[in-house]
């Protein structure tokens, strides 16, 4: 049996909203559910492929934009064909759909021997086919809650928010899956249909699917016959009222993108304080131990020269067999003198070697310049021993 | 209607797949987490780093020498009081040293010598200082305790002080700003040292943390369970506000303690509020940002951008940032137009439930009945007609043959 007489099923322009549906679909569940399901790894593969969880969003909402773009245009094409060329509502759901969905149930069950006739658009078709509008339309209204909180909550609880991010999450999966297992499996796996991308069905192909219709068809009765007058009078009524209805959803779309700027893009500090706020005093590295001044009360060995060598000097010149054989541990020490000689000359410091050597600076147990001055006054004294 | 064989086959193994497909996502975690189930949190390496920030490391033990400089032979002149030289810079660096207090440090106990630390003296005179100013002189010396702290001097290098002592801000902490240098003493006994020591340099943050629900507990009441300064920032590799991986990562900071159900039930604190946070938008944003940028700034909140930083109070306290009567300014910091309404978009760390937020809760519960239902009731449709017609064709070959 040769095939070759075609039937058009869908025009260019169902063909291109198709395609277009298809386009701004997938992107929006590709975007949307990887940011549904953002720990799983394939979701952090595919955001970093789109440049990141931002990038990804305007993704998200530059296709949702699309998609209501092109609701705006389906609801135009439909208003056409319902109220200007009055054709038959072929896509309205009936109660004949549910009876041929029980019956090619029970077809396939083995209960009946007859599966049904369908007609333009199979139960299958229409379910699909609502099944798009009524997700489209939770889609707006959850994913305009999201997008427009601060708008939302003005007028309704604030609870709506995180009920619509829920909703919209919720709707997404029950959408995917039922593209997956429903559209997939009528249209790709029971037999593969090209007329999305061809436009026509094969006589055979109208005989197993939309028996009905090719009836009607052949009968010449599956288009109404439209007088050119009515036709144009029509028109003239739909076009203006279409274009109000279209200005009115375009605004819809403009305030939807544009309402509010949710959040700041730069967050302000997390805390107004300066990092840098010493203790004053600036602590040192190690406490200092308290600079005690030496009880000098008076310039004789006695009164508190012998404590000031006591003090600096005996560590090395500490006992008779001191450094440079040095003793000025004790006054006799001083008068005994050292291995270069005396180092006390009483009445004349700048001969004594011990004023030189100190006065030269850098001696180990160097003396201050205060301290060095109470030794020469004890020397000019004659340094006394009481 | 004639069928290529092998789309027949086709068709079958795609029916098979999709099958499959559509039983996993209902016993997949993926199907679980449908309606927005907390995200499980992301291991990180910074997470792990932190987890072994507070421990201690190998040392590299230099015994006390036996020869070279005694340290009676410095302290002879040292230990003299009010032992100072002037510098450039005017400034007097002090020279003495108190006997007792080195002897009561860590080092000092065990009998570490002078020279051990000050490698450049090798008897007298010493070498000219060369420092120009006191600061100057610190920085010099300072690198000695890498000696034999070298790990914990590894580990400073990657620090916000480091970071600004190398960007030119002298007055960064090094090793012994913190530690000191003669008396040094177990830096965490007791642990309320441990901000003590933070405050020289960050005393207005010190001021807010010890009035903090953290700062008071510790401070008032030696309490071991709340963190210090180095719990959250670290010890060595001190990391601070300006570096953006820390501000993003800080969440898994906070979750340490606060997802700790053993810790939270002393204080009757609910562990959940670190995964409601993830399955918020805020939260699931940050996680996004830790996996895939995060070097990258967000404006998405973090713990801290809500509950304040060092000054957290606990939310009944009337003056928390988080508490209901200050909710709406606390979201306004970014989101300058909410109204009334807007924070209770925000779940505030509940898990939805018929007693709060119960509009979410009935919306998740209608669509965890709905998701099932609807493409069970679809797949079992569409299995049935598949098998139906495999069955048809079946037959229609069979009939073929016979004929």
């Amino acid at each position: 049996m040769r095939d070759t007489r075609k039937y058009l099923r869908f025009p260019l322009s169902y063909r291109i909203e198709h395609w277009l549906l298809v386009a701004t679909f997938t992107t929006l569940a590709i975007t949307g559910l990887v940011q549904k399901f953002a720990a799983s790894g394939a979701s952090q593969v595919i955001l970093r492929l789109l440049g990141g969880v931002e990038t990804t969003r305007v993704i998200h909402h530059t296709a949702a934009a699309i998609l209501m773009l092109e609701v705006v245009y389906h609801v135009g094409a439909l208003g056409f064909r319902v109220f200007v060329r009055r054709t038959h509502l072929t896509m309205l759901p009936s109660s004949s759909d549910v009876r041929m969905a029980v019956q090619a149930l029970l077809y396939n069950l083995g209960f009946s021997k007859v599966r049904p006739q369908q007609d333009r658009f199979s139960f299958e078709e229409k379910a699909e086919y609502w099944a798009v509008v009524w997700g489209t339309l939770v889609m707006a209204i959850t994913g305009f809650m999201m997008w427009n909180p601060i708008a939302t909550t003005r007028f309704l609880p604030g609870e709506f928010v995180p009920a619509a991010k829920s909703a919209h999450g919720a709707e997404a999966v029950l959408a995917v899956l039922a593209i997956i297992v429903w559209h997939i499996y009528h249209v790709h796996v029971r037999q593969f249909n090209k007329s999305m991308f061809t436009g026509d069905l094969t006589e055979n192909e109208m005989i197993e699917e939309h028996p009905l219709e090719l009836a009607d068809i052949k009968a010449g009765v599956a288009e109404r016959p439209v007088e050119p007058l009515a036709l144009s009078r029509r028109k003239r009524i739909f076009y203006p009222v279409y274009g109000v209805l279209a200005a009115a959803m375009l605004f819809g779309i403009y305030a939807f993108v544009t309402l509010e700027q949710t959040a700041v893009t730069t967050r302000p500090p997390a805390e107004d304080v300066v990092i840098f706020s010493p203790l004053t005093p600036t602590p040192f590295p190690t406490a200092l131990p308290s600079a005690t001044p030496l009880p000098i009360i008076g310039v004789a060995w006695a009164d508190g020269i012998g404590a000031l060598f006591q003090s600096k000097c005996i560590v090395c010149h500490g006992s008779p067999s001191g450094l440079g054989g040095l003793n000025l541990a004790s006054y006799a020490g001083i008068q005994t003198g050292g291995a270069s000689g005396p180092v006390v000359v009483p009445g004349d410091p700048e001969a004594s070697l011990l004023v030189v050597k100190q006065a030269a600076g850098n001696h180990p147990g160097q003396l201050s310049g205060e301290e060095l001055a109470l030794v020469r006054q004890w020397i000019e004294a004659g340094a006394p021993e009481k | 209607m004639k069928n290529h064989p092998l789309q027949g086959k086709l068709a079958a193994a795609v029916g098979a797949a999709l099958l499959v497909a559509a039983a996993l996502f209902f016993i997949s975690p993926l199907g679980a987490a449908a309606d927005g189930k907390p995200l499980a949190p992301p291991s990180s390496q910074v997470a792990a780093e932190m987890m072994t920030r507070a421990q201690t490391s190998s040392l590299t033990k230099l015994s006390p020498p036996d020869q070279g400089i005694d340290n009676e032979t410095c302290l002879a002149c040292h230990a003299t009081l009010g032992l100072t030289t002037e510098l450039p810079s005017g400034e007097l660096l002090y020279l003495s040293l108190d006997r007792a207090t080195y002897n009561d440090s860590v080092h000092g106990k065990v009998g570490y010598a002078c020279v051990q630390c000050h490698t450049d003296i090798t008897g007298f005179p010493h070498p000219e200082v060369t420092a120009q100013t006191r600061r100057e002189f610190t920085l010099e010396k300072y690198t000695a305790c890498a000696a034999c702290h070298q790990d914990k001097y590894q580990a400073t290098l990657d620090s916000v002080h480091q970071k600004a002592l190398a960007a030119g801000n002298t007055n960064a902490a090094v090793c012994t700003d913190c530690h000191g240098a003669h008396d040094v003493q177990p830096p965490d006994q007791p642990r309320t040292r441990i901000p003590r020591t933070c405050e020289r340099c960050h005393s207005q943050i010190y001021d807010l943390y010890k009035e903090s629900v953290h700062g008071a507990a510790l401070i008032g009441e030696g309490n071991p369970d709340v963190p210090t300064c180095i719990d959250c920032h670290g010890v060595h590799a001190v990391e601070g506000p300006s570096n953006s991986p820390f501000r993003l990562f800080s969440p898994q900071i906070c979750a340490q303690c606060h997802a700790d159900r053993e810790m939270m039930a002393k204080y009757g604190i609910s562990t959940d509020v670190f995964d409601t946070y993830l399955s918020d938008f805020h939260g699931t944003t940050v996680v996004i940002f830790e996996a895939i940028a995060p070097d990258q700034e967000t404006n998405k909140p973090v713990c801290i951008d809500c509950h304040g930083v060092h000054d957290i109070l606990p939310p009944d306290n009337p003056n928390s940032t988080v508490m209901q009567a200050n909710l709406l300014t606390t979201c306004q910091k970014c989101h300058p137009d909410a109204t009334t309404n807007f924070p209770t978009a925000w779940l505030s760390h509940y898990e939805p439930s018929p007693q709060h937020f119960a509009l979410v809760y009935y919306v998740r519960l209608f669509y965890r009945i709905l998701i099932p239902g609807l493409i069970g009731g679809m797949l079992f449709f569409v299995v049935v007609d598949g098998v139906r017609r495999l069955r048809n064709r079946q037959s229609r070959r069979k009939e073929r043959g016979d004929a």
